[in-house]
């Protein structure tokens, strides 16, 4: 059943999807909705789910309940030649030429092999891998390796790409490149999905992101949303360093020594009556900064309070 | 694009790989030749044991003391006896040679001799021969007394020896014979059986190759796994029909390189349905062997994961192809027994039986039916196997065959 996932402007929703392997529930209840166009980050830590529900997402795996809709499909397998896919574990054929092996993956979603030829030697060149479109796989480098399998991933111009944890296994150039990648795809119109333990490239990619741990979603928005969780910190320096500071800064804040520095958490009503304090006090002010904390500090807070909450992160 | 199309369309992409993969390798020709080299050891293993039996004919002899007019007798009768005996049991060389005045003690030293074996000797009269012998009685000695009374029978009618003159004359038949039936029947199922070890045997590892370079995932996010072991199956099906074709050809002109008796020998091959229909239900047949025991065989083997579990799963896997085999081969001998039926009914065995029925029985419809029963378990095969492996490989869980995993989804 096809329904109309423009009027929507929603590429994938997916809601109450549920997998259990040997009584273990690996994915429990996830609900996500991916907005078309936009670049969606699945964080979590190891084992939280998050390949389970990338592969029942796209049909490799039906869920024991729940329901999803990928490109207006109800079975995401009558949509699998608009959609790409790099899996966590990459594999191609050792024996084949690496032109070759991205026209396979083409033709595996329907495009016809001459132009999925044609377009491999042009990504290739544009790739700066021009030198190895005629080198069999089993030669090639496993980042180049894994640059081609990207490659024949996209070859088709897919309108969804999905992508498991593609930052693993690549160098900082490879990984560079493999955003310069990303953003590429996403002016070209297609929304992408990825999965990712690594904070910076999902700060760095993502227009929203979806936190899972435990098998259960635990936050999801903007990137800014995520680290708008936590509160600000304050990084405060005094002029008279002295042992009274601490009893002066906010009662419920996390609190930090670092040197002569303090770092506390901003509260609601912000830092002017601790600062007056602390001028009343005579230690002054030698330098303050306050920083909106980064989404691996929010990851860290929202997989940890999942754990604390007494589920396996 | 139709689910049906679409599903065509990437079996086809898959079986092209496959098939690339397999024929545009050096090794393909090592197998695509592997029948020679068999036949090859086969004909040194022949030429050898033809030696040591050649080598062990000139060492035996059998022995009439006659004398010479009984003598010519017992040679003019040994021709015409070895005329219709086959090589493989033809009695040691006769030699006839003249009495002493103790024939008796002539036979036992010419039975003692140290530089010949000798089954038997026999002297005395004709009609009251004794034949000494020195292990139990044997056919040699049961030839000489046979020679014996043929020698006694042409004394008394006073003849020298034969006294007709045929003359053999070979014609073509109308019809085939009940034995050309059953030949060509046997012929059916050992060709079939031949091929089909060969290629679907190659089937039960090329799912482990996916799983050991890790693409069997990108293949079932953008393909059913149906049509993962569809294209595999016709991925082979295409080497196999490659294997088949040089074959059939070199074999199909052998018949042009033959002497002419031995060629109207193969003519009399002749299958009751007729030779076009009987190649065209050979080639559906093999089709269908193919298929089924190949999809078993992909099925069973995608459940190993290392060059090892592959071969620990070959080995039943040949067992239980050989049971087929005999099963058909007893069904070919048997045409219209109830083993017959069973084999023609058991999907596993059916291709084999069916093709030894169309070369015992005329009637076509049956065939029909066969080839959509035949269809229906390749159907119910793969299902079952992509299921498995489904389970086997797509999921946290080891890679373990589990027969729950039949019953539930």
């Amino acid at each position: 059943m096809e329904s109309n996932a423009a009027a929507t402007g929603l590429a994938l929703t997916a809601s109450g999807l549920v997998k259990r392997f040997g009584g273990r529930r690996v994915v429990d209840g996830i609900d996500l909705q991916v907005p078309t166009g936009a670049v969606y980050g699945v964080l979590g830590p190891n084992g939280a789910g998050k390949t389970t529900t990338l592969r029942m997402l796209l049909g490799i795996i039906e869920p024991d309940a729940g329901h999803r809709c990928l490109l207006g499909h109800d079975a995401p397998r009558d949509a699998s030649d608009r959609v790409g896919y790099l899996p966590e574990e990459r594999g191609l054929y050792p024996g084949m030429k690496a032109r070759e092996a991205i026209a396979f993956m083409g033709a595996l979603r329907g495009l016809d092999w001459a132009t999925g030829r044609k377009r491999a030697g042009v990504m290739m060149e544009r790739a700066g891998l021009g030198d190895s479109i005629d080198t069999k796989i089993r030669k090639l480098s496993k980042g180049m390796a894994q640059f081609v399998q990207l490659l024949g991933s996209v070859v088709h111009e897919p309108e969804f790409l999905v992508l498991d944890e593609p930052f693993s296994g690549l160098d900082p150039v490879n990984q560079e490149r493999l955003e310069g990648l990303v953003m590429a795809e996403r002016d070209r119109g297609a929304t992408i999905l990825f999965s990712t333990h690594v904070m910076a490239h999902a700060e760095r990619l993502c227009d929203r992101l979806a936190i899972i741990a435990g098998g259960k979603r635990r936050f999801e928005g903007t990137v800014a949303e995520a680290r708008g969780t936590l509160p600000m910190r304050a990084h405060y320096v005094p002029h008279h360093p002295g042992d009274g500071i601490a009893a002066l800064l906010p009662p419920d804040a996390q609190r930090d020594r670092q040197g002569d520095g303090w770092t506390f958490s901003v509260p609601e009503e912000g830092v002017e009556q601790t600062l007056s304090r602390l001028i009343a006090g005579g230690f002054g002010i030698a330098g303050l900064s306050i920083e909106r904390p980064g989404l691996h500090d929010a990851f860290v807070r929202i997989v940890g309070k999942a754990a604390a909450e007494g589920t396996p992160a | 694009m139709s689910n049906l199309r679409r599903m065509l369309r990437q079996t086809l992409t898959i079986a092209r790989r496959d098939f690339v993969a397999t024929v545009l390798t050096p090794t393909f020709l090592i197998f695509l030749l592997a029948p020679m080299l068999f036949a090859s050891f086969g004909a040194l293993g022949s030429l050898g044991a033809r030696a040591v039996g050649e080598s062990g004919e000139d060492r035996e002899r059998l022995y009439a003391i006659a004398a010479p007019a009984d003598g010519a007798r017992f040679l003019a009768a040994d021709r015409l006896a070895r005329g219709f005996l086959s090589q493989e049991s033809l009695p040691p060389a006769l030699e006839v040679v003249t009495p002493d005045p103790d024939p008796a003690a002539q036979a036992r030293k010419l039975l003692a001799q140290q530089d010949r074996d000798v089954p038997a000797v026999l002297y005395g009269a004709p009609e009251q021969p004794h034949i000494v012998h020195g292990n139990a009685i044997s056919r040699s000695s049961k030839y000489l007394a046979m020679l014996s009374e043929q020698v006694a029978r042409d004394g008394r009618a006073g003849l020298a020896g034969p006294i007709s003159q045929p003359r053999f004359e070979r014609v073509a038949r109308e019809t085939s014979t009940i034995g050309g039936k059953n030949t060509a029947a046997g012929f059916a199922v050992i060709a079939l059986f031949a091929v089909t070890l060969i290629l679907a045997s190659q089937a039960v590892g090329t799912m482990a190759e996916e799983r050991s370079n890790k693409v069997i995932e990108v293949l079932a996010a953008a393909v059913p796994l149906e049509a993962v072991f569809l294209g595999k199956l016709l991925g082979m099906f295409g080497v196999a029909i490659l294997f088949v074709l040089f074959w059939g050809t070199l074999i199909g002109n052998v018949g042009a390189f033959l002497p002419s008796s031995e060629a109207a020998t193969l003519a009399g091959l002749a299958p009751a349905v007729g030779l076009p229909v009987f190649a065209l239900l050979f080639a559906a047949y093999f089709a269908a062997a193919y298929l089924l025991l190949g999809a078993v065989f992909l099925g069973i083997g995608a459940q190993a994961s290392t060059p090892r579990e592959i071969q620990m799963l070959s080995l039943p896997l040949t067992l239980f192809q050989m049971g087929m085999f005999a099963l058909s081969l007893t069904a070919a001998g048997k045409p219209h027994s109830w083993i017959a039926t069973f084999a023609e009914v058991f999907p596993f065995s059916s291709p084999f039986a069916m093709a030894a029925r169309a070369a015992n029985r005329p009637e076509l419809w049956p065939h029909l039916l066969a080839i959509g029963w035949q269809m229906l378990w390749v159907a119910l095969t793969i299902t079952v196997g992509a299921r498995l492996f489904r389970r086997g490989v797509l999921q946290s869980a080891g890679p373990k065959f589990r027969w729950a995993a039949l019953l539930g989804r």
